[in-house]
């Protein structure tokens, strides 16, 4: 996940994950294998072993 | 007057657009964004630093702001189009500030690479709002392409230059028939009224507010401005002319 590694629980979705990480309340943007994640899905999607996650989110910007 | 600007079948009262980078706090952006009068503000994209996530812009702006995510960063038509999808998905509205810069001294943007994500983010349903080099031909066809505005720079990114690209824009705007935004390189509020005064549809500045000495007063001037050039656009602004022309009467004096 953004270039380290992260533990993930059997099952967890992209949500719970966010959840965990304290980022459940926060504008998070995220691209799983290089696709992004639409945001109605971060409930459904399931993280898996090897998968390479992007965290991303809007930040300051001209 | 019921003079609005349209980009995309969305009407906006504010022809100013502002920037969120630069400033000390996001309190003073908040500040600055209501004093600017403002309903379009940019945001850039980057990855969350999860040992400092730090604080999130989205809860300093309001509902009624509309967010226009960028693609700054992005070197390539690839990236931009990947970064974009990247914000859609995650929430962010569809409109995009097409920004594919590779050069880093004077971050002016590649046309080549900005046409041709341009043409696959269209395609995919973006409005797409390109940052370019002030080049009436590109202009075009990005027009052609299907953007939604073109977006000529002044002067490059930071410098406060103000319109040095003044003919190259004023040939844009007469030939454009998308909304023609100036950004980039408005240092000054004159800067910006000469920009309307020029028949541009909006400005675009975030360096100028956001470094200002009291962000919160120059944001309000740059409003005021913006209203002064527009206003004087539409009032019809007289032509140059070579001699003086007395404004007294010429006979009758004592």
């Amino acid at each position: 996940m953004n270039g380290r590694e992260q533990a993930v629980e059997p099952g967890e979705t992209v949500a719970r994950l966010l959840d965990r990480l304290g980022l459940g309340g926060r504008f998070a943007l995220v691209e799983r294998n290089g696709e992004p994640v639409e945001r109605d899905r971060y409930a459904e999607v399931e993280l898996a072993s090897g998968d390479r996650l992007v965290v991303a989110r809007p930040v300051a910007g001209g | 007057m019921d003079d609005t600007l349209t980009i995309a079948a969305r009407s906006f009262r504010s022809r100013l657009i502002l920037g969120t980078g630069k400033y000390e706090t996001f309190e003073l952006m908040r500040a600055a964004i209501e004093a600017s009068g403002t309903e379009l503000v940019t945001v850039a994209v980057r990855r969350i630093d999860f040992d400092e996530p730090g604080e999130d812009i989205t809860s300093f702006l309001t509902e009624d702001i509309l967010l226009l995510p960028n693609t700054s960063g992005c070197e390539t038509a690839e990236e931009a189009v990947r970064m974009a999808k990247l914000a859609r998905a995650g929430g962010l509205p569809d409109w995009i500030k097409l920004e594919v810069i590779p050069d880093p001294r004077y971050l002016l943007p590649d046309p080549v690479e900005t046409l041709k994500a341009a043409e696959t983010l269209v395609a995919d349903g973006f409005t797409v709002l390109p940052y370019m080099l002030p080049d009436p031909v590109l202009a075009k066809k990005l027009e052609e392409a299907g953007c939604a505005t073109v977006m000529p720079l002044a002067a490059p990114i930071g410098t406060g230059r103000g319109l040095k690209l003044r003919d190259s824009i004023r040939i844009m705007i007469e030939q454009a028939e998308v909304p023609v935004v100036v950004d980039a390189g408005l240092g000054a509020p004159s800067h910006a009224a000469e920009a309307l005064e020029l028949g541009a549809d909006a400005v675009l500045v975030n360096t100028a507010i956001a470094r200002a000495d009291d962000p919160v007063a120059m944001a309000r001037s740059f409003r005021l401005a913006v209203e002064a050039g527009r206003t004087a656009r539409l009032a019809g602004i007289m032509e140059e002319k070579e001699t003086a022309v007395p404004s007294s009467p010429v006979g009758g004096t004592v």
